[in-house]
């Protein structure tokens, strides 16, 4: 029974170290997590959907401490991503990648988005991510790596999910970022823009 | 009764007279290597890594900092109790599955105490993921614990079965606190334990369509489903295949059965090819006598002889309706074994030498070991009446064979003699060096706890003293 005892004990102490470690924040992993001030909108202007005022809650929110983490915004990757063609030129239209004439070339590369919190107001829903396979100039799926998780947030990431993933999924179907936000995941479909936005930057 | 009337208190030595030559002991007698634990602590070591693995997917699906209101922190706290209670659920159903590679690196008594410690964690961990994930939540919605409930028992997939496997999980935990448990009747216990089983199936489902770390395909997702089927084939192989095998190579039958004293019978089996029956003095098996009124029972029961290529034999105080029907046995009944179990064997000794302390009827594993014990040993053997001495004549012999101290000390706990010897001083006094030896404990639980107390008092590790528990 002493060891049952030391057991629990022992798992207590872990877990609560394991979400204090995870609470506070680490500097490089924070600056990724944080807009980079007003992101390069791919999805031209007025594309954002968004009208509620808390729209665009992340990009509002860009928070004193993200001035130290602000190099790493996505536009600087942009730099360092491999690409296997010289595409870059043609984009920062919304149309671009489908009126291009440059000869696609047809490999397959995925591209991840920056991170972006989902956010209410004060109210943190969770981290949103988005990952897009990129098919010569085409967006061919996308697939969000992280969403909000947690009670309510569940069902509302499972809405957003269902709407924008996939080969078959609004992102897909638009080609853009310009996206309809799902109702009731407001928070949640702006970060998932806004992800999304900064992976079209990187890939195109 | 005092000590001058105890029965036979000589000592004995095999020194002395070796006339006849009868010994009870056909074959020259092998004593085993000595099983270090090294191989349990592999596994302990294995089971560990296992349970950090299991926790590592949420520590790197979680950005750092991202941990920041209180819903999310005790999301998060419930999701690693979550991840933890999952696996250790694994671990728990592994170590009963009677695998025989656990029997023989851990040992069934190892087993059954890290079952029980795993248990009390597994059940704090059930209810601590719970909590923390039904406080995450209403937080998180801004609602009660109980409206949260709701939600989650009403719009969740899988939800309901899981809390169902929760509820099951929680009976057996409270059913095996020990007071509780003597209250209960076994059958009633035992078939709590078997519904464990059923936490298994029923609270698969939510770990995979809600769980942070697992909804989504992926190595993690995979790795955690192998686990699950590799614990499956353990059991599948544990408690069907392995005893298949083992009982169609041996097809055991009852050969004789011999009355030993009023209330004791003898057993003895034959069977195929059991010259490769593995079998290690004072381990156990699960017996199932193949006739009407006994086939639905198995019953643990020590072999009183160690391996001799040619039969086995159980010997079995009459203590209940199950056990009084084995008195009525028919030659070439057949006999469903599972086993051998048991790390009360001469494998396991850490000493030389060793002293044995049997009661009554423990005396039957603690025979078949005395065959395999280096020679040098001491057996005390307690018994509340001549009467209730089993098997003297094949201890006595042994005892010269195997240059063997050997006593009887006979008369009730209370008697001054019995007394007297069961005490760290007496123990001194009869074996003076009790303190460097392994020790072999089996008998009625009253003699087993007095015992190890004398012997703690008298100098004897811990780790020396090895006792003969059935688990169950």
């Amino acid at each position: 029974m002493r060891r049952a005892f030391l057991a629990i004990t022992g798992l207590a102490a872990s877990t609560t170290a394991l979400v204090v470690l995870k609470g506070s924040p680490e500097a490089t992993q924070v600056a990724q997590n944080l807009p980079s001030g007003q992101p390069v909108n791919p999805a031209g202007p007025g594309a954002d959907p968004s009208a509620e005022p808390a729209a665009d809650p992340a990009a509002a929110a860009s928070t004193p401490s993200a001035a130290p983490g602000a190099p790493s915004s996505p536009t600087p990757t942009k730099t360092t991503t491999a690409r296997p063609s010289g595409t870059k030129t043609t984009t920062k239209a919304p149309s671009a990648p489908r009126t291009t004439t440059k000869a696609p070339q047809s490999t397959t590369r995925r591209v991840t988005g920056a991170g972006f919190d989902a956010k209410d107001g004060s109210e943190t829903y969770g981290y949103v991510q988005v990952q897009i396979v990129v098919s010569g100039n085409r967006i061919v799926d996308a697939v969000a790596l992280s969403l909000p998780s947690g009670g309510e947030s569940d069902i509302h990431s499972g809405d957003v999910r269902s709407s924008y993933d996939g080969s078959g999924g609004e992102v897909v179907r638009k080609q853009n970022a310009n996206l309809n936000t799902v109702s009731g995941a407001t928070a949640t479909s702006n970060a998932y823009k806004q992800s999304l936005r900064a992976a079209i930057e990187q890939a195109f | 009764m005092t000590h001058s009337h105890t029965h036979a208190a000589g000592r004995r030595t095999g020194t002395s007279s070796r006339h006849g030559g009868r010994s009870a002991v056909p074959v020259p007698p092998q004593i085993p290597a000595r099983r270090g634990p090294g191989g349990r602590r592999l596994l302990a070591a294995l089971l560990l890594v296992g349970l950090l693995a299991s926790v590592l997917p949420w520590w790197l699906g979680t950005p750092a900092g991202s941990l920041k209101s209180t819903a999310a922190t005790l999301s998060a706290a419930g999701r690693i109790t979550g991840l933890v209670a999952g696996y250790l659920l694994l671990v728990q159903v592994l170590m009963m599955s009677r695998l025989s590679v656990l029997e023989r690196w851990i040992g069934g008594e190892h087993l059954s105490r890290w079952h029980r410690d795993v248990g009390a964690t597994l059940l704090v961990a059930v209810l601590a993921h719970l909590s923390l994930i039904l406080a995450g939540y209403s937080e998180l919605r801004k609602q009660s614990i109980l409206a949260e409930v709701g939600t989650l028992l009403g719009e969740y997939e899988d939800m309901v079965s899981a809390f169902v496997a929760a509820g099951i999980m929680m009976l057996i935990g409270f059913s095996s606190i020990r007071v509780i448990r003597r209250a209960l009747p076994y059958e009633m216990w035992h078939l709590l334990h078997r519904s464990s089983y059923l936490v298994l199936l029923l609270g698969f489902g939510h770990q995979f369509t809600h769980g942070a770390q697992l909804y989504r395909p992926g190595p993690v997702r995979t790795g955690w489903i192998a686990m699950y089927v590799l614990v499956v084939a353990a059991l599948l192989w544990g408690r069907v295949i392995a005893p298949l095998a083992f009982n169609l190579r041996h097809q055991l039958r009852v050969a004789d059965v011999v009355a030993e004293s009023p209330d004791t019978v003898s057993i003895y089996l034959t069977g195929e090819r059991l010259d490769r029956l593995a079998m290690l003095g004072g381990q156990h098996f699960r017996w199932r006598f193949l006739t009407r009124g006994c086939w639905w029972q198995s019953h643990p029961f020590s072999v009183s002889a160690a391996a001799n290529g040619r039969w086995l034999r159980l010997t079995v105080k009459v203590v209940g309706t199950h056990t009084a029907d084995l008195r009525d046995l028919d030659q070439g009944t057949r006999v469903w074994a599972q086993g051998p179990s048991g790390t009360f064997t001469a494998a396991h000794r850490v000493r030389e030498r060793a002293l044995l302390i049997a009661g009554g009827s423990g005396i039957t594993p603690i025979r078949a070991m005395l065959e395999e014990l280096p020679p040098g040993a001491a057996l005390i053997y307690r018994a509340r009446t001549p009467a209730d001495v089993l098997l003297s004549r094949e201890l006595d012999w042994l005892a010269q064979e195997r240059d063997t101290s050997l006593w009887y000390v006979i008369g009730s706990r209370d008697d001054p003699g019995p007394r007297q010897l069961m005490s760290p001083d007496g123990l001194r006094q009869l074996v003076p060096d009790v303190a460097r030896r392994d020790v072999y404990l089996c008998g009625p639980p009253g003699l087993v706890e007095q015992s190890v107390r004398a012997l703690r008092r008298a100098g004897v590790p811990r780790r020396q003293i090895h006792l003969a528990t059935f688990e169950l």
